[in-house]
């Protein structure tokens, strides 16, 4: 059982004498529960596939099947709806929100997805101690470092139980430690819940250790490694 | 997304510009203050003359002149029965009651009287070993509500009574109101009609009956000393017989049996080409000119929250630009276009209620202790001149809440149009 399938995608930005093709004719399937590492030099069309498989970004042609939905063919509500269910999102730059606390911040996803009050907060508590930032609750997010914030963006990727956790290079701002333990949080999450796992990066280390290794080079697939298991 | 759950977002995001927040409702404040104030001041006037035409006049009783000549500009022309059928007043020259007329209105059926507008001018009253002061005299009558000094009247007075005001009382001489009651007092009339070389002049008794006090309700006869109708008649005629203005009124008050009938009566007398008002036309009439003065106020409260509104839409348009990562990474969330929009115009909506509420609380606040102070340099007592309805404040801060979320309409749209891909593309 595929969890993505993508079938001849491209993607064009910009019209007639501008257009750029960002992705060309792009197919390949992830199977469920599978870490994933989406290589690629930058403009090389790595983030744009990356929206694509999000629906965040509406492709020119091809087919994207999600837990065996064809998304580009539902209502924008209705992507609405399964992204805030199914899909969660790291990224290079945190986005925590400065002003808020460390508990609103993980909410927000559950308030999206209407979860009850009561439920959220069980919900929260949990996400915050699975990144130990339980002790830093009530802080606004803009006390924490940046190894803490993307921590506390970890805790809102995984705070509702998403099936896939999609992170744009997640350590690209930390030093190698604190990388280190958002790295580790990740494959751990991924192993214990078998969430599918996409990173979109450029360090060949953290690809390694994924089972699936996708390299995008001027927006065509370049080449794909899956590890042996 | 729940709205519960985007209230109280939006909430905690205009806490965290609280100085911007504040700027931007205190401008909405100002126009709330302003209409509170105005809606305030509209009820206040129309319960205040409400009362007023309440307590001196008489639903069964009708004012009535003869209709004017309309559309009449310029002097009007000359005709020989001219000064039998218009007398000159400080209004200009208007068409009188004759005679006649008083006979014709009795006759309409339900009057059950009419007394002609009397108001003799007399030359001055005075009393035994006191200095002559000038008066004017009106008719007393017994529906007209006054609150007295001392003394009192049985519904009626006398003839030869006479009600004084409280600034008589000392300029008579009298010790204080009490010691008038029962004293005797003299009206001088001149005879208009006597020759220049031969005045004549009439000294007419009456005895002090009540002292009427000064009474914020008092319509007309603040400073009048009343005397009866027929007492008002006898000074009329020594005054004005043999003038050419004799037995002419400006006006006449018909009483009619029951209040019911008012307005048939009132019908029947304007096809006989007069002109009749009830307690509720005067009350028309004044209320008319408070819903005037009102209406303008209104107009700048209007103005205030006119320009409040481009306030509101410049604050909210920064705000978006702003936090334009934090809503793409809410539509990545899955947020909904709908809700992005939402959580917009509840923030303008807090704006609105919360510019309301410190605007319409702030006249509340000013309006409650400036009565007093209204009241005592206009001399009315204690009649409250502002009046704050609670419906009215709570219409008040709704309707600003609607109007702010209005405002938000359109930084709302620019909010939800964000594509989240531009907006976390933001190294």
């Amino acid at each position: 059982m595929y969890m993505i399938e993508v079938k001849g995608v491209t993607k064009i930005y910009g019209k007639k004498d501008n257009a750029f093709k960002a992705l060309s004719d792009v197919s390949f399937t992830i199977p469920d529960g599978a870490s994933v590492a989406i290589l690629g030099k930058s403009g090389s069309g790595k983030s744009t596939l990356m929206h694509v498989m999000s629906g965040l970004d509406k492709p020119q042609t091809g087919q994207i099947i999600i837990d065996g939905k064809n998304i580009l063919k539902l209502k924008a509500k209705e992507v609405d709806k399964f992204r805030s269910q199914k899909m969660s999102f790291i990224f290079q730059s945190f986005f925590v929100q400065a002003n808020e606390s460390c508990y609103n911040n993980v909410s927000l996803p559950l308030e999206i997805a209407d979860v009850s009050f009561s439920r959220r907060r069980t919900r929260v508590e949990a996400a915050l101690k699975a990144v130990e930032l339980i002790d830093k609750k009530k802080a606004k997010a803009r006390e924490l470092s940046g190894g803490q914030k993307q921590r506390l963006a970890v805790a809102r990727a995984i705070v509702n139980s998403p099936k896939i956790l999609f992170a744009d290079e997640p350590t690209g701002n930390l030093d190698s430690i604190t990388g280190g333990v958002i790295e580790n949080l990740l494959f751990n999450y991924h192993k214990k819940f078998h969430v599918t796992l996409i990173l979109v990066t450029h360090d060949p280390e953290l690809s390694e250790r994924c089972d699936i290794q996708i390299h995008i080079k001027d927006g065509i697939v370049d080449a794909i490694k899956r590890k042996k298991i | 997304m729940k709205i519960q759950s985007i209230v109280i977002r939006a909430g905690r995001s205009l806490k965290q510009a609280k100085a911007r927040t504040i700027l931007t409702s205190l401008a909405i404040a100002v126009g709330a203050f302003t209409i509170t104030l105005s809606l305030a001041a509209g009820a206040g006037g129309r319960s205040y003359t409400d009362q007023i035409v309440k307590s001196n006049t008489d639903s069964k009783e009708l004012s009535v002149t003869k209709t004017q000549p309309k559309n009449q500009q310029g002097p009007q022309k000359y005709s020989p029965n001219f000064g039998s059928t218009a007398l000159s007043s400080e209004l200009g020259i208007q068409t009188v009651l004759t005679q006649n007329d008083i006979e014709k209105i009795s006759k309409v059926s339900n009057v059950v009287s009419v007394s002609p507008d009397y108001n003799p001018v007399i030359k001055y009253i005075t009393r035994e070993g006191q200095d002559k002061y000038i008066a004017s005299v009106s008719t007393f009558s017994p529906s007209v509500t006054l609150t007295y000094a001392a003394g009192s009247t049985n519904g009626d007075i006398a003839d030869n009574e006479i009600i004084l005001t409280e600034e008589y009382v000392g300029a008579l001489g009298f010790k204080n109101a009490q010691d008038s009651i029962g004293k005797t007092v003299e009206i001088a009339a001149d005879k208009l009609s006597a020759p220049v070389t031969a005045p004549e002049t009439k000294i007419f008794i009456f005895k002090v009956q009540a002292v009427s006090s000064k009474s914020g309700l008092a319509f007309r006869s603040q400073r009048s000393l009343l005397i009866s109708n027929s007492a008002a008649k006898n000074l009329y005629d020594y005054i004005n017989v043999d003038t050419h203005s004799y037995n002419y009124f400006l006006g006449a008050s018909v009483r009619v049996n029951s209040a019911e009938n008012a307005d048939s009566v009132k019908n029947t007398l304007t096809g006989m080409g007069y002109t009749a008002q009830t307690a509720a036309d005067i009350l028309g009439v004044v209320n008319t000119f408070i819903n005037v003065l009102q209406g303008i106020l209104l107009g700048f409260g209007a103005l205030a929250i006119l320009t409040s509104i481009f306030g509101i839409i410049n604050t909210q348009y920064i705000s978006v630009l702003e936090r334009t990562q934090q809503i793409g990474l809410m539509k990545a969330l899955g947020m909904r276009k709908r809700d992005v929009g939402r959580l917009f115009k509840i923030e303008a909506a807090w704006i609105g209620f919360l510019g309301g509420a410190i605007g319409s609380s702030l006249a509340y606040l000013v309006g409650t202790l400036a009565n007093p102070l209204i009241s005592k340099a206009l001399n009315i007592g204690d009649i409250r001149l502002l009046i704050f309805n609670p419906l009215s404040m709570i219409i008040v801060v709704v309707g600003l809440i609607f109007v702010s979320v209005a405002s938000g309409i359109l930084p709302a749209r620019k909010a939800s149009k964000l594509n989240p891909i531009d907006a976390l593309r933001t190294e």
